[in-house]
């Protein structure tokens, strides 16, 4: 695309004297601006609106959750594109939806959709709040599925003009990132994504264009991860020791994203180590049960691998893990392996198991991901010597206790060289701690601003960022206006056509062609009253017309008159004449000085025509022109003589314009007297001569 | 000078053959559709055979084998290599109608155009693509934008859209504009005005019946023949149209409880569902919904029993069945096998759903009347025993030791010539760049070297003595030690994918295996076949549940999409020719029909360029809004953009713009207009002719509608006619206010 993003410093004709309104896109973060949670971003441009992502700050509740929605008006909004199902980036949909303005479209991919529902269905039943505090219910859930959209990765939608598409982000099933195209001007929104393939998720692709801006997460900052088979390796490793020494091995996680690969991994471990096969596996997780026939259906999103292994049986059909739907089904009886939400060990599967399981030194707990402040979780990690059980209890923790996290974020390697390769002169940070961010932002700063042709921004939240796109606009001309393509200096003359944000100009024949527009031509036949001779019109018309013809109807053979090139007036019968023409707005106006022009002389038709009158010469009429050309100048401009050469010679305010009369140029210093004098003069001539027909 | 743009059919036009289509583009050819039919006649394939090398890309349109037949024999034998481009359903559904067309004809025939190996090759280079997906080709391909668009008809049926410049090509076959149970309709509305449309002629003449009547029908007709006890055979193909009926008759056993056993019996019958059950996405939005919603599944079947050898079948509790079967023309495959079954008792039915290939057993079927008997060929393939067994061995060891023999000659001819001259040069050159390979490849050198000194080693003539191979161990050295690369000391990775997918490294490898294990096997075996004459006892129904759009629905669509030009294709001559006039008089003046091989050059007459519209012209331009479109008249001065050689439009400077004809922009409907008027409060009537009697003297007439010509109305011309009147301004008022005056 031949479009450019420079930033407002940069623009080159300043000068030029145009509304830019348009031009400026702003982008406000309205939630997860320096803070991880909440995510929603807030984009303008060109009247055209899109918000990126609805999610809720899972540390607050009620309406403090939300994202900061009263900074925008909802009903604004053409789009709302959702990345991926998680609380953060989703929750505060249906709340949008049924409780705001908002009447745009929302698009989420299939497996976003599907799980979305699950996800926030349970999200309602376990959130113990009031009633008053609850955003929304079950009902505003099945409301919102109707609303939603759903899109392919890579299929492109257009909405109110704007195109948009998506790419996968690898970051949980169905997770995708949003690239926007407003104009020609690109935006990608990257959601959370990481760009490491696992087990499961293809890595985040890379667009085949570069943007113009990239609102990109940062959640980690410019921290590294360790390689991935390191990590699957400790997690095998922490388990088979555990287990063969007849220790339980506790794994507290979220239900749903990275759950699913660490069962992937558990299952292929257990199926090559036929050691391990009586030791059995739970799954203690309904929500993620219920979800698992979205993984089993749409493998199409996962990556080669998972569809390869497709072809032979469906790699989500476990073969070594169980189901466990509650506590009391459970038989604790030896060594095995349980993975049980919720993450942080708050409460709970996981907490009831952890209380059972900490103080004996045989058994382990491994932390999968990212814990939250504040949380059980969290604090085991630093190794306490005694814990406080949901009983209010001390108990010592003796459990080995392992971090390893298998979180899909990108970390600062992959965001660097995702980012080096393509090279988006704009970069917009959001979701990540503030801290984290301004390192992110410095170090991004060296590696790819040292040029000055990036630039990196941080806006908080409701902090609006606004950015000039000089975007060129490109129109296409074709059809018969296209036949020659014009030199410089030539006349380009159709109509323009703008659908969405194309530009095409064409020939008014051609309209009807190329778009589904048409044309029409109304013809109009009045009749007026008329008693007197028909000749008797021709001389008054003149008086105005330049062109005025006689001639015979081909038909009646009755004398017509063709006034202007454009009316027809025509003797009817005794009494009448008829007057017909294509309606355009001049042959309207003649036409109606026409028949003015004929009631006129109805009236007055006793007067008899000086017919000498008609023949005056060339000359007097040459002389009076010029008198009336003079004395309106002298109205206008005051100061005005004649020159030895016959020269008007005007003064104004001590300028002096000489105004050549025979063919109306202009001397003068001043431009804009120069410039008044020529628009006067033109004005005058067409006034005093007769209209000349148009040379169409 | 627009794009170019050319036309060769390379089979089925003037007739229902398979689909196969040159479309050049800017000289970058595209083959479109490489469809074959049942009979497998390599002679179809001739004019492709002569072009196959210069095709630069192909695009698949729907998975079944008269759209994609020829790929596998086309890549294999015709040198046909480009890349291909299908969306995911048509890659693996037509990989699996292959499989089951190369099993289904390797159980009776020696069948040898292409093997299994073919197909999944000629597959392997397929890109996927999802729908409207614009996938920009690069290479010489430059600046072309291909797109798959829903079509409807099969699951994950293509509408092909390629764009250059601003021009688009559009290849619309065997499309359904209505919803199905599974699929949704085409949307015509994403075609509007493309410059070429390619569309075929199949069902130009054919009517249906309204779906419901047609349903109930077809159930009424199965339901009727299980009760009278006889069975109900359905030839389908292999994972196209069958999908639908699966459905229907799954939801209608489900309605009315049956107890009567559905088979669905192809050799890929399983894994055909376990695939369309992961591709939800491409369905109708009803399936995605109830998915999303309660996550039901449509195809979890709970009726339909998959069957994959026809052994399960014959052992299923006796008593009336519905069979599913491929192949749908009874060519081959399990449904003409059960047919010579099935077709001598009059209590049963065979029930095809779509009109079968011209010159199949089919076909024949479905003639009216029907044939008493017909003539088939019943073959087998047998494992040899006995005389002939001992006779086959004996050929293949004979056959083993000529190899083996030529082999080794080959070799020893290779050893001398490689090593001969190789050792002469300069024996102590030998791979210094390989002294640090790692022990496992050095031992497969060894191993090659002592195969040269057993029966190979030939002294070159210029050695002064024979020698073993020599390393020299050039290590270097700085001023720490021996210069090491840290790369030999990482420790290597443990590479997941490759120590844990050894499940099957084949891409495609998801065979029934049963099924195909004794077609595959090695053992020797013949195929024997035997004529016979079947009696056709049983009723012949045929349905159109081909979900293709009917005449009356295509003459629609065209004429809503309207092309520039218009390309038929595909459909009997009859059928064609019908289209070709209609079209000619309804939608463009541009309709072509080729023949086979017949080049049509259907590059536009467009003209067109494409300049820059500078910012100072924008800023005076006032928009009228109209629909989804904005207009404005604009007078320009052509000028240079100020870095690159583009045109640019800048705004009239001084002089004023020359005064154009005004022109009014709109499109009146009389009877719309009439109730504007009213609404006005002017007395409004129809009076004869068309006119409208507006008040007491005006009357509006719409003249010279036989321009309708190029799809949207051309331009319309409307007379209003009145005596002078305070009325007559005021209906002119009225009328202008419906257009917009550029």
């Amino acid at each position: 695309m031949a479009s450019t993003a420079q930033p407002a410093s940069s623009l080159k004709r300043r000068d030029v004297p145009v509304t830019r309104e348009g031009d400026q896109l702003t982008i406000i973060p309205l939630g997860a601006g320096s803070e991880v949670g909440r995510s929603c971003c807030y984009m303008t441009f060109k009247g055209k609106t899109v918000l990126f992502d609805c999610g809720i700050h899972p540390a607050y509740s009620g309406m403090s959750a939300l994202p900061y929605f009263d900074e925008i008006d909802p009903s604004t909004i053409d789009v709302l594109l959702i990345t991926h199902f998680h609380l953060d980036h989703a929750a505060s949909l249906p709340y949008f939806l049924e409780k705001t303005t908002f009447r745009g479209k929302v698009f989420m991919t299939h497996p976003t959709k599907a799980i979305y529902k699950l996800l926030l269905t349970d999200y309602v039943k376990v959130s113990k709040v009031s009633i008053e505090d609850m955003l929304f219910d079950e009902q505003d859930i099945n409301n919102s599925m109707d609303r939603i959209e759903v899109i392919d990765y890579h299929q492109t939608k257009e909405v109110n003009g704007i195109k948009f598409w998506c790419y996968t982000a690898g970051h949980v099933l169905g997770a995708a990132m949003f690239m926007v195209d407003i104009a020609g001007v690109r935006v990608l929104y990257t959601g959370d994504y990481s760009r490491e393939e696992d087990r499961h998720l293809q890595a985040a692709e890379m667009p085949e264009f570069s943007p113009d801006i990239c609102i990109i997460e940062s959640t980690y900052g410019v921290q590294l991860h360790q390689p991935r088979h390191v990590r699957e390796k400790r997690f095998t490793d922490v388990i088979h020791t555990t287990v063969s020494q007849g220790g339980r091995v506790l794994i507290p996680a979220f239900a749903l994203g990275r759950a699913q690969e660490l069962l992937l991994i558990l299952d292929e471990y257990w199926s090559t180590h036929k050691e391990l096969q009586n030791i059995p596996i739970y799954y203690a997780s309904p929500l993620a049960r219920k979800c698992m026939s979205v993984y089993q259906t749409y493998i199409l999103a996962m990556n080669e691998r998972i569809r390869n292994q497709f072809a032979h049986s469906n790699p989500f059909q476990f073969k070594f893990i169980q189901n466990l739907n509650s506590i009391d089904d459970f038989n604790d009886t030896g060594p095995c392996v349980v993975m049980a939400s919720p993450g942080g060990l708050q409460s709970g599967l996981s907490r009831q198991l952890f209380d059972m399981w900490c103080a004996d030194k045989k058994n382990s707990c491994v932390i999968p991901g990212y814990v939250v402040e504040g949380t059980l979780a969290k604090t085991i990690i630093n190794e306490p010597k005694e814990v406080t059980l949901m009983n209010g209890l001390m108990a010592p923790l003796n459990m080995q206790v392992h971090y390893i996290s298998f979180s899909a974020h990108a970390d600062y390697a992959q965001t660097s060289a995702f980012l080096k390769e393509l090279r988006p002169p704009n970069i917009v940070l959001v979701h990540g701690e503030a801290n984290e961010m301004g390192r992110l932002k410095q170090k991004l700063i060296t590696e790819f601003a040292a040029d000055g042709n990036t630039k990196v921004l941080t806006p908080k939240n409701c902090q609006s960022v606004e950015m000039m796109f000089n975007s060129e606009k490109m129109a296409k001309t074709i059809g018969k206006l296209a036949e020659k393509t014009p030199e410089v200096g030539e006349t380009v003359s159709g109509i323009l056509v703008k659908k969405g944000f194309t530009y095409q100009i064409m020939a008014p024949e051609d309209l009807h062609v190329f778009s589904q527009l048409s044309t029409a031509n109304i013809t109009q036949r009045i009749t007026i009253p008329f008693s007197g001779a028909f000749g008797v019109i021709k001389h008054p018309l003149e008086q105005i017309y330049e062109s005025v013809e006689s001639g015979t109807d081909e038909e009646s053979g009755v004398p017509t008159l063709l006034v202007h090139k454009l009316v027809t007036v025509k003797q009817d019968s005794e009494k009448h004449i008829s007057m017909h023409w294509a309606a355009d707005p001049v042959s309207d106006m003649v036409s109606d000085s026409v028949v003015a022009l004929v009631l006129n002389i109805s009236r007055e038709l006793p007067k008899v025509v000086i017919e000498s009158e008609a023949s005056k010469t060339e000359e007097e009429n040459e002389k009076r022109a010029e008198k009336v050309i003079y004395a309106l100048l002298v109205s206008m401009f005051g100061d005005v003589k004649r020159d030895e050469n016959g020269k008007l010679v005007i003064s104004v305010d001590g300028n002096v314009a000489k105004l050549d009369k025979q063919n109306g140029d202009v001397e003068s210093e001043h431009e804009g007297l120069k410039e008044k004098v020529r628009t006067a003069f033109r004005r005058i001539q067409t006034a005093v001569n007769p209209i000349p027909p148009f040379a169409s | 000078m627009g794009t170019s743009v050319q036309v060769t059919p390379l089979c089925g036009v003037y007739n229902e053959n398979p689909l196969s289509y040159l479309v050049s583009i800017d000289n970058f050819n595209f083959l479109v559709d490489c469809g074959w039919n049942d009979h497998f006649d390599p002679s179809l394939l001739e004019p492709l055979s002569r072009v196959a090398s210069k095709i630069d890309a192909v695009l698949l349109s729907y998975p079944d084998t008269l759209h994609l037949g020829a790929l596998p024999y086309a890549m294999s034998h015709l040198g046909l290599s480009a890349p291909i481009y299908s969306t995911e359903p048509v890659f693996r559904l037509g990989l699996l109608t292959m499989y089951d067309q190369y099993l289904s004809r390797k159980a009776v025939s020696d069948f040898d155009l292409f093997t299994l190996d073919d197909v999944d090759s000629a597959f392997l280079s397929i890109t996927r693509l999802t729908y409207s997906q614009n996938h920009h080709l690069s290479g010489k391909g430059e600046g072309i934008v291909i797109a798959p668009h829903v079509a409807g008809h099969l699951l994950g049926g293509t509408v092909w859209k390629i764009t250059k410049d601003g021009e688009d090509v559009i290849y619309a076959v065997d499309f359904n504009h209505r919803k199905e149970r599974h699929l949704n309709g085409i949307v015509a509305e994403s075609f509007v005005r493309p410059a070429v449309l390619i569309t075929e002629a199949y069902n130009a003449l054919s009517n249906q019946p309204p779906r419901q009547k047609r349903d109930r029908e077809f159930l009424d007709g199965i339901v009727r023949t299980l009760e009278g006890g006889g069975n109900v055979l359905l030839p389908v193909d292999t994972a196209g149209r069958a999908l639908e009926l699966i459905l229907i008759l799954e939801e209608f056993w489900a309605q009315r409880n049956l107890g009567y056993d559905i088979f669905f019996l192809t050799y890929v019958a399983s894994s055909t569902i376990d695939y369309v059950k992961s591709f939800l996405e491409w369905m109708g939005d009803s399936i995605a919904k109830s998915f999303e919603t309660s996550r039901n599944n449509a195809f979890q079947l709970k009726r339909v029993k998959l069957l994959i050898n026809k052994m399960d079948l014959d052992n299923a509790p006796i008593g009336p069945k519905v069979v599913l079967a491929s192949m749908a023309s009874l060519e081959a495959g399990f449904s003409h096998d059960i047919f010579v079954e099935w077709a001598s008792d009059v209590r049963n039915l065979v029930l095809f759903t779509e009109r079968g290939q011209f010159g199949t057993l089919a076909r024949m079927l479905q003639a009216d009347p029907p044939p008493k008997a017909v003539k088939v060929t019943m073959s087998k393939r047998v494992p040899l025993v006995g005389d002939e067994l001992v006779a086959y061995e004996e050929e293949q060891k004979r056959l083993k030791k000529e190899e083996e023999l030529k082999a080794s000659l080959l070799k020893q001819e290779e050893a001398r010539a490689s090593y001969g001259p190789d050792n002469t040069s300069d024996p102590m050159v030998i791979d210094t760049t390989n002294s640090h390979a790692p022990p496992d490849v050095a031992g497969s050198r060894g191993g090659g070297y002592r195969d040269i000194l057993i029966d190979g080693f030939v002294p070159p003539s210029t050695s002064v003595a024979p020698m073993f191979p020599f390393y020299e161990n050039n290590t270097e050295w700085d001023d720490f030690g021996e210069v090491v690369n840290p790369d030999d000391y990482v420790i290597k990775d443990e590479d997941m994918n490759q120590t844990t997918l050894h499940v099957g490294g084949d891409i495609d490898g998801k065979l029934d295996e049963a099924a195909a294990s004794f077609i595959l096997d090695t053992k020797p075996s013949k195929v024997v076949s035997n004529e016979l004459t079947v009696q056709v006892k049983c009723s012949l129904i045929y349905m159109d549940f081909e979900g293709r759009s009917d005449g009356r629905s295509i003459k629609s669509i065209i004429a809503r999409v309207a092309p520039l030009k218009l390309v038929l294709v595909h459909g009997s001559a009859e059928a064609t020719e019908h289209l070709k006039q209609h079209c000619l008089n309804h939608v463009c003046a541009h309709v072509y029909a080729p023949q086979i091989e017949e080049t049509v050059d259907v590059t536009s007459d467009l003209c067109a360029y494409k300049v820059q519209l500078s910012e100072q012209l924008m800023s005076n331009v006032l928009f009228k809004k109209l629909g989804e479109y904005e207009v404005a008249w604009i007078d320009a001065v052509a000028g240079k953009t100020e870095n690159h050689d583009m045109l640019t439009l800048l705004p009239t400077v001084s002089k004023p713009p020359p005064p154009h004809k005004s022109v009014l922009v709109g499109d009146l409907k009389m009877a719309d207009l009439k109730q504007f008027l009213a609404s006005k409060g002017v007395q409004v009537e129809f009076a004869g002719g068309g006119a409208l009697r507006c008040g007491e003297y005006v009357t509006l007439r719409k003249v010279g509608v036989a321009s309708q010509k190029g799809g949207g109305s051309g331009i319309q011309q409307i007379v209003i006619e009145g005596p002078l009147c305070e009325d007559y301004y005021k209906i002119r008022e009225y009328l202008y206010s419906q257009f917009y005056l550029l």
